[in-house]
């Protein structure tokens, strides 16, 4: 190390040069990814999963929940629901008409909650 | 080189939206080698260290990618991870390693024999010393000299990395290169 004051170059600031060929080097160099991105993959936390219950689970949960409106709707409500109802489809609906509908909207909608939150 | 069909900010959008892995996976092979680098650097070449360490920047980079606001490039965003990363460790271990003495007085000895006869083994010499001196900088002052030499960041985004302000970085670059002129100061030209 002590022999090299004359095979240097003259510049002024030999040291800048020294870092920059050294940061030059650093930069081209590529490391091989040799499996790292396979290990890295490897521990990533694992994806949430639905438990396998789930899906009973919620269907019993909106059956109750369509059994519970329909017990719930005031017979004013009845009415006016039928006569709109029959205004559209020119006959009055029923309350099973009314129930088969929400349980079908209630169908319709829980699947497309599921495929939404569908895992892979 | 050309640059990748799908940006990082997409790969990073299907990460969030989608969760998904194989994207995620794309930005490690992208970004692997330059945060590897950097933390052997970091490390003074401890490549073992530096891969454990890698590991914990990706994994982490993972779990927080929903902070990752897009101010500033990825590979900076990852920077600080790793920087961070190697602080935790270097504060758990008391001292950072260090490159193995032995393995550089060896190479060290080895290119003096040929330096009279050969220019690249004397430039390699320097760089041997040049690593050998960057090991006696702080903490703090290798990684200033990292991100703004190895890394080529501006002072501005060298800050962003260290998570301190712009004038302690350039006080960090300053002060290692005075170190760095002390010590290879057998490497300076004549006056």
């Amino acid at each position: 190390m002590m022999t090299m004051n004359n095979q240097m170059p003259t510049d002024d600031d030999w040291l800048e040069q020294a870092l920059r060929a050294n940061a030059r080097e650093h930069t081209a160099s590529y490391l091989p990814d040799d499996g790292f991105t396979a290990r890295v993959l490897g521990q990533l936390p694992r994806p949430a999963a639905l438990p396998a219950w789930r899906r009973p689970a919620l269907w019993a949960l909106w059956a109750i929940v369509a059994i519970a409106i329909l017990a719930a709707l005031p017979v004013w409500f009845e009415d006016v629901f039928s006569n709109i109802a029959a205004l559209f489809l020119g006959q009055r609906l029923r309350l099973t008409d009314v129930a088969m509908l929400l349980t079908l909207l209630g169908g319709v909608t829980w699947s497309a909650l599921f495929f939404a939150a569908r895992t892979e | 080189m050309s640059s990748p069909a799908v940006s990082d900010a997409q790969l990073i959008a299907r990460v969030l939206v989608q969760d998904d892995r194989h994207a995620f996976g794309e930005l490690v092979r992208r970004h692997q080698s330059t945060v590897r680098a950097c933390l052997r650097k970091l490390t003074t070449g401890n490549a073992a260290l530096a891969d454990d360490l890698a590991q914990e920047t990706f994994l982490l980079a993972y779990k927080n990618l929903k902070s990752f606001r897009q101010e500033a490039k990825f590979s900076t965003w990852l920077y600080r991870i790793a920087y961070n990363a190697f602080l935790a460790d270097a504060r758990k271990m008391k001292e950072s390693p260090l490159a193995d003495d032995a393995d550089l007085d060896a190479l060290s000895a080895e290119h003096h024999e040929t330096e009279e006869s050969r220019p690249v083994a004397r430039a390699a010499s320097l760089k041997i010393d040049l690593e050998r001196a960057m090991a006696t900088l702080s903490d703090a002052e290798r990684a200033a000299i990292i991100q703004c030499y190895h890394n080529d960041l501006s002072h501005e985004e060298a800050a962003l990395v260290l998570g301190c302000p712009v004038g302690t970085v350039k006080t960090h670059v300053l002060r290692a290169k005075q170190k760095l002129k002390a010590r290879l100061g057998a490497w300076a030209p004549p006056t």
